[in-house]
């Protein structure tokens, strides 16, 4: 159920506005700012009359290029507010060093021409996400796959149930098209680095050192609580994992995707290689972290999807108290 | 698709030859450890036409291994017949940097 609360939403120009305007159709109580003058004062008469945004949804066009101080002002006014950016498919992806840097952890990609085929889809996709970040709900696949898609759930009590557990995403994409068999190889892919994110790199020392190293066998505790899910509508493949480690940080995730994003020349595993792998194939990726307790990586990746460097992914990267 | 990680070497006297068979992951770390021992010629072709699933680690122990071929071996290496997936993978980590595609 939708909560209502004021969402701001910031704009470069008119046409902007109307570019991301309908993606936003369905959110009741939003204010629309295109910023021209001193942001800022904006912000403080806002505040003057009585308009205190919980969420803000900041257009790539304006931040972080055109107005770099813009979510530093947003924060100054509205301490409390979360920010989430939108860029459209048709441009460039914005550099994710200022986002880490004012910790921006959304990001949504608007399609190009909001009204064709995908936009009901994509809006409703976004109002989803918009929805459970002002209700501070973690994501959840089944909202994003066909009412009844049935969720294949499997407990991880051992480091080699990997390939078994692999090759079941594999056997639910069924179809021998091009396409398809593409979507077979990227589920696999993705299920490959959600498992061993789980099973390497989760479990840690308070030093923040890795307990076991990539490639050894080991048994998993049922404290450790991981736990596979992924599901296939025929069109849209969803999966996610679960441990009880809550051991990463949202800052390490922007991180990980700002340093290889920028080509990081690592040579080792450490570096975040594997969510930026998962960042890129995804069309979008979603983590929610409740730190020291729990951490679910996971998203979702159209059959349609195309296989290609240039188009933008998204991701939402939420904690939870 | 075999999954077991395997290297075949092929002897094609004018370069070195490897196809590499099978998923790349973290079981393939001392396989291609190994593999810069064994090349001896200038050029180095690395056949991925059998290849699986390369993960991350795979991606890590790969870039490991074409940077010690070209930095302790000076050769030059050619990428043949990686699957779209690999090639777009290649691309995201930066492994072109260190090998040429073969077309």
């Amino acid at each position: 159920m939708y909560v209502s609360k004021t969402v701001l939403a910031l704009f470069h120009d008119r046409d902007d506005e109307s570019l991301c305007s309908p993606l936003m159709s369905g959110l009741p109580d939003i204010v629309r700012v295109c910023v021209t003058h001193d942001v800022a004062a904006t912000f403080e008469n806002m505040k003057r009359v009585g308009i205190d945004p919980c969420l803000a949804i900041v257009s790539s066009r304006l931040y972080p290029a055109a107005r770099p101080n813009l979510v530093a002002a947003l924060r100054e006014s509205f301490p409390a507010i979360d920010v989430v950016l939108i860029s459209s498919a048709a441009d460039p992806l914005p550099s994710l060093q200022p986002l880490a840097a004012d910790r921006v952890r959304h990001l949504a990609i608007n399609p190009a021409s909001p009204w064709e085929q995908e936009g009901n889809e994509t809006r409703h996709q976004f109002l989803t996400a918009i929805n459970n970040l002002m209700k501070r709900e973690p994501w959840n696949m089944a909202d994003y796959l066909s009412p009844g898609t049935a969720v294949h759930e499997y407990s991880v009590s051992s480091s080699t149930q990997k390939e078994e557990l692999i090759a079941s995403v594999e056997a639910i994409i069924a179809g021998d098209t091009g396409e398809i068999d593409l979507l077979r190889q990227r589920g696999g892919l993705l299920a490959d680095e959600l498992l061993e994110n789980a099973i390497y790199n989760a479990p840690q020392l308070e030093d923040g050192s890795k307990i076991y190293r990539k490639g050894e066998e080991r048994r998993i505790a049922p404290r450790e609580g991981i736990t596979f899910r992924f599901a296939f509508d025929g069109d849209m493949l969803a999966m996610e994992v679960t441990d009880h480690w809550g051991s990463l940080s949202p800052d390490m995730v922007l991180e990980y995707l700002v340093r290889n994003q920028e080509g990081g020349d690592s040579l080792d595993d450490t570096g975040g290689r594997g969510l930026f792998i998962i960042w890129r194939i995804l069309d979008h990726f979603h983590v929610s972290i409740t730190p020291g307790q729990q951490t679910v990586v996971g998203g979702h990746l159209k059959v349609s999807s195309p296989m290609d460097l240039e188009t933008p992914r998204g991701f939402h990267i939420s904690t939870h108290a | 698709m075999e999954t077991a990680f395997s290297i075949v070497p092929r002897n094609v006297g004018s370069f070195d030859y490897f196809a590499l068979h099978g998923n790349i992951d973290a079981q393939a770390e001392k396989l291609l450890k190994e593999l810069p021992h064994k090349v001896q010629r200038p050029v180095v072709k690395f056949d991925f036409s059998k290849a699986g699933r390369i993960n991350s680690m795979g991606i890590a122990l790969l870039l490991r291994c074409l940077k010690s071929i070209k930095e302790e071996k000076k050769a030059e290496i050619r990428i043949i017949q990686p699957s779209p997936m690999n090639t777009m993978l290649f691309k995201m980590t930066g492994l072109f940097l260190l090998a040429d595609l073969e077309h």
